[in-house]
Order: structure tokens, then sequence, then C-alpha cells
């Protein structure tokens, strides 16, 4: 079963009068607990295309139905809708709030969809366990390491057991040794049936997963199963 | 998202800022405060005429002096003369007591100690009228008041204003401008309902007054109490008939004095306080407006600061309405917190004024509930705008926004 098709995605970005075509037809399906990486240059619209579809932005022209819905009409309500529940993001900048301890942070996505406090946090106690951070619930993120400030983030991408999982250079702020960590971490996490779909500059980490779609120029170049 | 998290996280913000939270709501803070402060200090003045009305007794009426008006061009003030005051008394049908009050301030001076106080020039009927009690020495006799004798009945206080003991006075003699007189009386103390104490008066005879303190034959005042067979506005009616005879105001003219029932100047005097009221407040209310733009001001700044963490919250889940209504209940709060600081203040500063002037103190609930509902509808106003813009950033863009 396919979680994501995407057919002739075009994404144009207007500054001023200038027009930067970022996405320039893009097609690809992506299967359930697939573990996929989109490599590709700078500026070649790796982050366009994650934002796509991830529902963060809709596309100029094309079609993207998630989980057999087509998304490309949706409503802004309808896509945070989405967003909360089918998307996990986990972004190179970890994007933790800096006040809020590991389970508030965790629990962000839970207060979106309106859960209540036990269920919450009993959820978010879950997601920690799952990345190795049972020990660290009440830590803020300048208490916690690199690495562990990025498994963090990706227990808070985990708790809503979303459809799919991405993850935007995930380790591009990590040493390689937690860098190595956090990859063992989406491996595990692949093991167990999550779809993930990563974007790497680096060739070492692509070639970890199952398959690289590799973009230029807003067009896919290759794509290949490892 | 659950109203309580949005208050939660609200709270979290202003406390992350709290030095720069408490900066831009010093404007509201000050606004509630002046406010509470006036709008209590009004309701001080309100109760201390009031009660210094009530004191008075509802039977009694006061005729001041007037303007004659002459095919619309008003006169000087006609003076009030002692010979209107003998007129009245010599109306035998009508059972009153007659007061007259000549008043002004002069220099007192008891061995070395000198205070500027009230003179009254009156008669024994004055004490009966108002019921002031002299309860210690005697009321003046039929001897001081017909022959303008020397003499004075202090209140309780004015021992006090020329630094002795109330009872040290009694039958010593006080200097009034410049002879002496000798204290027969002194009164018992009324407290004070108003501005100036009246238990810093000192009393003198009439005719006293008129030929050895001021010098003068118009009087300020004159004071009357019906014993109660007949109705205040009988009353007035008969004065009016009294005195146009003695003033030769021929029928269809004017009268050139004014005859006052006080439960009408208490009437009055409220409206005149709720017109001042309302002014203050609104003066104030003008503050509290210009605190909203302070804290419109700072809501933009913050919604800047945490673009990222606007996009990061959309991109978890959360709806254009969460962020909105997230920076409104913000903003709100911020409003609130600084009208209740400013309802702690503005208390505080009523308090601390009505105690040392020893006012009355009325609680000004309504002011207080009025001020922090209207902080909040200012933190709606002026929230709402940069809630919007929150609400509307796009959250790729915004995610990596640096
Ligand atoms: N919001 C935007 N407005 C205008 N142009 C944009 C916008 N976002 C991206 N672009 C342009 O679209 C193209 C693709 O950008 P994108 O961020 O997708 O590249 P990327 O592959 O993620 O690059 P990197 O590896 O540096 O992150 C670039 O030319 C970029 O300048
Ligand atoms: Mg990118």
């Amino acid at each position: 079963m396919n979680v994501i098709e995407v057919k002739e995605l075009e994404k144009t970005y207007y500054v001023g009068d200038i027009e930067v075509k970022a996405l320039r037809g893009v097609t690809f399906d992506i299967q359930k607990s697939q573990f996929s990486a989109i490599m590709g240059p700078s500026g070649s619209g790796k982050s366009t295309l994650m934002h796509i579809i991830g529902c963060l932005d809709t596309p100029s022209k094309g079609e993207y139905n998630l989980n057999g819905e087509n998304v490309a009409k949706m409503s802004d309500d309808q896509l945070a809708k989405i967003r909360n529940k089918e998307i996990g993001f986990v972004f190179q900048k970890f994007h933790l709030l800096p006040r809020n301890t590991a389970l508030e942070n965790v629990m962000l996505p839970l207060k979106y969809a309106n859960i209540g406090r036990l269920e919450r946090s009993e959820k978010a106690k879950e997601a920690l366990a799952q990345v190795g951070l049972s020990d660290r619930i009440d830590h803020k993120p300048s208490e916690l390491s690199g690495g562990q400030q990025q498994r963090v983030a990706i227990a808070r991408a985990l708790v809503n057991s979303p459809a799919i999982l991405f993850a935007d250079e995930p380790t591009g702020n990590l040493d390689s040794k937690t860098g190595e960590e956090v990859m063992t971490l989406l491996h595990k996490l692949n093991n167990n049936g999550q779809t993930i779909v990563l974007i790497t500059h680096e060739k070492d980490i692509a070639v970890q997963t199952q398959r690289t779609i590799f973009i230029r120029d807003g067009k896919i170049e290759s794509d290949t199963i490892n | 998202m659950l109203a309580e998290e949005s208050l939660t996280s609200a709270f979290d913000a202003i406390k992350a800022n709290l030095l720069r939270s408490i900066l831009t709501a010093l404007a509201i803070i000050i606004g509630t405060a002046a406010v509470i402060a006036l709008v209590s200090i009004g309701g001080s003045a309100q109760k201390a005429i009031e009660n210094s009305i009530s004191d008075m007794g509802s039977q009694v009426l006061s005729v001041v002096p007037g303007q004659k008006e002459k095919n619309g061009v008003k006169s000087a003030f006609i003076p009030l003369k002692l010979g209107d005051v003998r007129a009245l008394e010599n109306e035998k049908n009508i059972s009153w007591k007659i007061a007259p009050e000549m008043r002004g301030n002069k220099q007192v001076k008891y061995i070395s100690e000198n205070a500027n106080l009230p003179i009254v020039g009156t008669t024994s009927d004055y004490f009966s009228i108002y019921g002031i009690e002299v309860n210690q020495g005697n009321v003046f006799t039929e001897n001081d008041l017909i022959n303008g004798k020397k003499v004075a009945i202090i209140g309780s206080d004015v021992a006090k204003e020329l630094g002795t003991n109330k009872k040290d006075l009694l039958f010593k003699n006080i200097v009034i401008g410049d002879s002496s007189y000798r204290v027969i009386g002194i009164a018992e103390p009324k407290g004070s309902g108003g501005w100036d104490n009246p238990d810093e008066r000192i009393f003198v005879p009439v005719i006293t007054a008129s030929e050895r303190i001021f010098g003068r034959i118009w009087i300020n005042m004159i004071v009357v109490k019906s014993a109660g067979e007949f109705s205040l506005p009988q009353v007035m009616i008969a004065i009016e008939r009294i005195l146009r005879r003695t003033h030769d105001i021929s029928p269809g003219e004017d009268n050139d004095f004014r005859v006052y029932d006080w439960s009408e100047v208490k009437q009055l005097q409220k409206e005149t306080t709720n017109i001042l009221t309302t002014m203050i407040a609104g003066i104030a209310s003008i503050s509290l407006l210009v605190g909203g733009i302070g804290v419109m001001n700072i809501m933009l700044v913050s919604v800047t600061e945490r673009t990222r963490e606007i996009g990061l919250r959309k991109a978890l889940g959360a709806t254009q309405q969460d962020i909105l209504i997230q920076f409104i209940v913000e903003a709100i709060l911020l409003c609130i917190i600084g009208g209740l600081i400013g309802v702690v203040l503005g208390s505080a500063i009523y308090f601390s004024i009505a105690s040392y002037q020893e006012w009355p103190i009325v609680m000004p609930l309504s002011a207080i509930i009025g001020s922090v509902t209207f902080s909040a509808l200012v933190g709606l106003f002026f929230g709402i705008w940069p809630a919007r813009r929150a609400a509307k950033l796009d959250p790729a863009v915004a995610l990596l926004y640096e």
C-alpha cells in the first residue's frame, strides 16, 4: 500500500517579479514501512518537497495523495489536522521549546489533538521510553545533549503515531557518533513498521536507507533501491 | 487546544519575559491605579458631603444671599443682614429656630501659639439647630448676645490647634484678631465629615462678630429649623414671604436671596460628583488605551521573536485559531495582571490618603470590576492584530526563520 503518491508536483515561488521554480514535475510513490532518503545538492528543492508532502505547504500544480486522500486541495484547518494526526517532523535544529521540559515538549502535539492531561502524559512517557529517555523527562532542552535533544524531537514526532515520519537533516547538527545513534534509532523505528522519509546531504547516511531519491533542479534525477 | 492549556502557556510566556511584561503593563497598571484611587476619592467626597448634610438634620433650611435679576441683567449679590434675621424672629405664627451665621477666618492666639481658624458669629440657637452639644461651660447669655460681649465658645479641636489642652482653655482668654476673648464654653466633638473640620470653629455672639471682629453687617447665611408642625415647603414659603417684605420686592419680581433645602443640595452634590467621577474615569481610560498600544507593540515584537515557535506549533498541528487564541489570551492576561496590580496599587494609594485625611472609606467595587474588565477588553482589542499576524504565518517559512 502507498502512503504517499505524488504526481507531476510543481512549486513556483515568486520573489518580486522573479519566478523561482523550486519543483518542476516530481512523481513518485512511497510504500508503507519504507525507509527512503531524499538527496540532492543545496537549492535542489528537497526542503520544498518535504514541506509539501509534509502538508506544511501546498503545491502550485500536481496531485498529492496521502493515505489515499487528495491533499492538494485541502483547507488550512484540514492540513493542520493532518499534520497533527498523520505526520511527524524531525528538524535539523531540533525545534524544541526551550522553557519546557522534555515531557512537555513531547506532549505538545497531543494538546493540539485535544487529548486530556492524563492520557497525554502517559502517551508522551511511552514515546520518550521508545527513544530511551525515560530518565530525562523533566529535563529542559538546555539540560540535554544535542543527541538527546534530537531524540526528544523524535519522541515528539512519534507521539501521535503518525503514518509517516519526515526527518530533514536530522543528523546535520550532531557529531558523527551521536548522528549514528540517531540513525540507529530511526532504523529501530523503521523495523517496527514506521514509514520514514529522510532528507540528507550525506551519501553515507543515504545509503543506510532502503531507497534514495536524488533530486537536482527541482526534478528527480534518479530513484534507486540501495 | 484546551482553554486551560492556552492559559498556562500564556502564563509561561509572560513569566519568561517578566521584566518586559511588567514594563509593558505599566501604563495599564498606572491607568487602573488612577481610576481606582480617583474614583474612590470621589466616593469619599460624596460620602463626606452626605454625612455633613445629614448631620444638619433634614429639617434645616438655609437662606443665602442671591442676585437680583432685572431685564435679564443680574445685579451684584444682595447681602443678608441682621435685620433679616430679626424679621424672621418677629414672625410669631410659626415656631422655628433661627440663627445667623457670620463667618470668616481670623488669626487666633493663645499665649505664644498661633492658628488661623474659622470664626462663626451666631446666637445660641445655632447649637440646638445643628445639634452641637456645649458640654463644658455654657452657651451665650442674653447679655452676651445683646451687648456683643467678648466671649467665645470653642470647638473641641481648637485647643489642640493652639497647642494646649481642652480643659486648660475653659474660662481663659484667647486673642482673636487683636483683642482678647473669654472662652465660656467648649463644644463636644462633631467629627470630621468633610473637607473642613467643624470642630475647629470658634463661635462668638453675632453682634461681637459684626462689630468687633469682621466690622461688617452682612451675614453669610441664616439657618432655620422648623419645629415640625409645618412642612418644609410651607416653611420655605413663609421665609420667602417675610424676606420679600423686608427686601421690598414687589410682586412679580424674583427673590434676591435663595432658600436651600439640604436634601436638594445633597442630590445636586451627588450629580456633580457623578459627573466628576465619569470625567476622571474617562481620562484614566485614555491611559489604559495608551497602555493597550504598548501591549500591541510588545505583542508584535513577541510574534516576530517567536516566529519559529509559531511555525513549529503549526507543524505539530496547531490551527490558525489555536495560534490566534494563544496570543490573544496572552495579551488579555497581560492586561488583566496589569489591571489587578493597578487595583492593588490604586487601593493602597486611596487607603493611605483616606486614612491620613480621615475621610470615610468607601470600597470602589464597581470601579474595580469596571477597570479590570476594561483592561481585559483593551488586551482583547489590541491583542487581535498581533495575534492575527501570528495565526497567518506560513508554517514552512516560519520554521526557517532565524
Ligand atoms: N519561500 C521561498 N520563497 C522563494 N524561493 C524559495 C522559497 N523557499 C525555497 N525557495 C527557493 O527554491 C529553491 C529550492 O529550495 P529548497 O529549500 O527546497 O532547497 P534544499 O534542497 O532544501 O536546499 P538545502 O540543501 O540548502 O536545504 C531554492 O532556489 C530556493 O531559493
Ligand atoms: Mg533544505
